[in-house]
């Protein structure tokens, strides 16, 4: 069957995606926003999402990609945002595989390898 | 990694073969996943248990009844254990070393046999090889013990709570398992052969199986297991276990849901095919003897940790001394792994640190009448409001007369003692006397400075 891509924006909404697949591997990829011309005010996560792209067909069959993004930068910096509140990310880009504590933050998502350790790790 | 760092080309071979039970875990060795870092964490959740208690003392108002749930405990420490694995595969793969999870095992010079979960079998050849295959617990060798009974490694991660226990053994393992379970509010027997956490300073052992029996803990002394039952499937179960005297004919029965095995621990070498490649072990133990540079008897064949005979079993020493190994290899560094003087914590619910020789090894080794020995009992400040036992804590130091009153052994047995224990170990290092001790200025009020 292969993998499908959700794409989200905002906590609830990938929230709500990531319940809707329970039970099938979910990966997530949290960006900051993009502005009219399709570019990021986070220039990691510019650099890190095409080495992710390449990567994703080594996930497991059945897989969920959520392409998450999380809000404009001054949301991102408030120390109390619901992505650092409850899913305790610390930076963008973030790679993780939802529901284990498997992950990938900043310089770690432009390692091709590291990429993919994380799709194909048991 | 302390080799990638050198340019060198590595691998690393990691497989767990599973418990009796079906139990494995990820990469990281015993002391992330089923040793020092659950156990330390699960301690620390009957300490919080007891804390709850004198919270009341000291003002705090709560109605309900505090309550344990051991899911939520094990899951969070599993949790973190899974981040601890996830960290170290990062870490290998940031610096360029090959990771198996594969069982690896010697079958010609210079060569290794990989065998993953699958059956999968691959060579690999080096130029040096370096085992650090730790050990597993023992099993008693009676019947039940490995389709009823459990061990360390499958305690930390328990699919439910392991209700009422009875615990075999009387090692640091035993007691600290005991201890945590108990603070949990389980019913906890210790079945004890002969003595309390041999190897260890006895006077101080004794006082902890008493601190211990004080606080709910039940001890069948001089007793061995002989047959343990299934009464009843479950998560727990209800196991029957009988065991018999060691002095005598005396049989007793005692009814559990959980049985702990804690009863030693055997090195993981004899069937790494060591014989094929001529590396000498201890027949009867199974360690490996090195020299003093971590070489075993075949040159290009290194080990580390706990297979390693007569050296500490700890988890600090064997990771100083692979990097002070690699080091010397490929660094042209010439430091030696000091084995003496190594700190160590029993993490019993009376805490224990020790750095140094016991009373009993100080005895043998320098004789009677040339050490002294200081001691004093102490009740923590924050114990007193919520009166709690005013005469358990204890200090004890060793010193060798014949040299200056050279502090030779410390040890202490009270809260926090592992935080406590370390610094005296450096000082121990510099040299420490009694002189120099008694000049230092205590901090107060701190349960050290005495």
């Amino acid at each position: 069957m292969g993998w499908e891509e959700k794409q989200v924006r905002g906590y609830s909404e990938f929230v709500e995606t990531a319940q809707r697949y329970h039970g099938r591997p979910i990966f997530a990829l949290f960006c900051g926003d993009k502005d009219a011309e399709g570019r990021s005010w986070c220039p990691d996560c510019v650099t890190a999402e095409p080495v992710v792209r390449r990567e994703l067909h080594n996930m497991p069959d059945e897989s969920v990609f959520i392409y998450c993004l999380v809000g404009d930068r001054a949301y991102w910096k408030d120390p109390n945002n619901e992505f650092r509140k409850n899913l305790k990310l610390t930076g963008v880009p973030t790679l993780l595989k939802y529901g284990t504590p498997q992950k990938l933050v900043e310089e770690e998502c432009f390692k091709a390898e590291l990429v993919r350790m994380l799709f194909t790790e048991d | 990694q302390e080799a990638a760092k050198y340019e060198k080309k590595v691998m690393v071979l990691d497989f767990v073969t599973p418990t009796p039970l079906g139990n494995s875990w990820g990469l990281g060795g015993t002391c992330v996943n089923v040793g020092c870092i659950p156990k330390k964490l699960m301690h620390q959740a009957a300490l919080l248990g007891q804390a709850l208690q004198d919270s009341r003392k000291f003002g705090w108002q709560f109605t309900e009844e505090v309550k344990h749930n051991w899911m939520t405990m094990a899951e969070s420490v599993q949790n973190y254990i899974g981040s601890l694995n996830w960290g170290y595969r990062v870490a290998l793969r940031e610096k360029n070393v090959t990771y198996e999870n594969a069982y690896g095992e010697f079958v010609g010079p210079h060569t290794i046999k990989a065998t993953n979960k699958r059956g999968v079998e691959k060579l690999y050849t080096a130029e040096r090889f370096l085992i650090a295959t730790g050990e597993r617990p023992r099993y008693l060798g009676i019947p039940g013990d490995k389709e009823y009974c459990i061990s360390s490694d499958d305690l930390f991660s328990l699919p439910y709570c392991p209700g009422k226990t009875l615990v075999v053994g009387a090692s640091y393992v035993a007691l600290e398992c005991a201890g945590f379970l108990a603070g949990l509010g389980l019913d906890v027997t210790v079945m004890v052969r002969s003595i309390l956490l041999r190897g260890f300073d006895q006077d101080i052992a004794n006082k902890i199986g008493e601190y211990m029996e004080e606080h709910g803990i039940n001890f069948i002394r001089q007793f061995v297991p002989i047959k343990v039952e299934q009464i009843e499937k479950g998560t727990p179960g209800r196991l029957r276990v009988i065991a018999k005297s060691t002095k005598g004919n005396q049989i007793i029965e005692g009814e559990y849901n959980t049985v702990l095995l804690a009863i030693g621990r055997d090195a993981c070498t004899r069937k790494i095919g060591l014989d094929k490649v001529g590396v000498k072990i201890n027949e009867k133990t199974g360690k490996i003897p090195v020299n003093d540079e971590e070489q075993t008897n075949v040159p290009y064949i290194y080990a580390v940790g706990d297979i390693l005979q007569d050296k500490l079993e700890l988890t600090p020493l064997a990771i100083q001394a692979g990097r002070l190994l690699v080091q010397r290899l490929y660094a042209g560094a010439t430091s030696k792994c000091d084995y003496a003087n190594v700190p160590t914590t029993v993490f019993t619910p009376l805490e224990y640190g020790a750095c140094g020789y016991s009373e009993e090894a100080a005895v043998e080794k320098f004789g009677e009448k040339n050490i002294e020995v200081y001691h004093s009992h102490f009740w923590p400040l924050e114990w007193t409001v919520p009166s709690r036992d005013n005469n358990k804590c204890y200090a004890k130091i060793i010193c060798n007369i014949q040299d200056n009153e050279r502090v030779i052994g410390f040890h202490v047995l009270g809260p926090n003692a592992g935080e406590v224990t370390q610094g005296f170990a450096a000082a121990m290092k510099c040299g420490l006397t009694k002189e120099q001790l008694d000049s230092t200025i205590g901090i107060h009020p701190v349960c050290a400075e005495v």
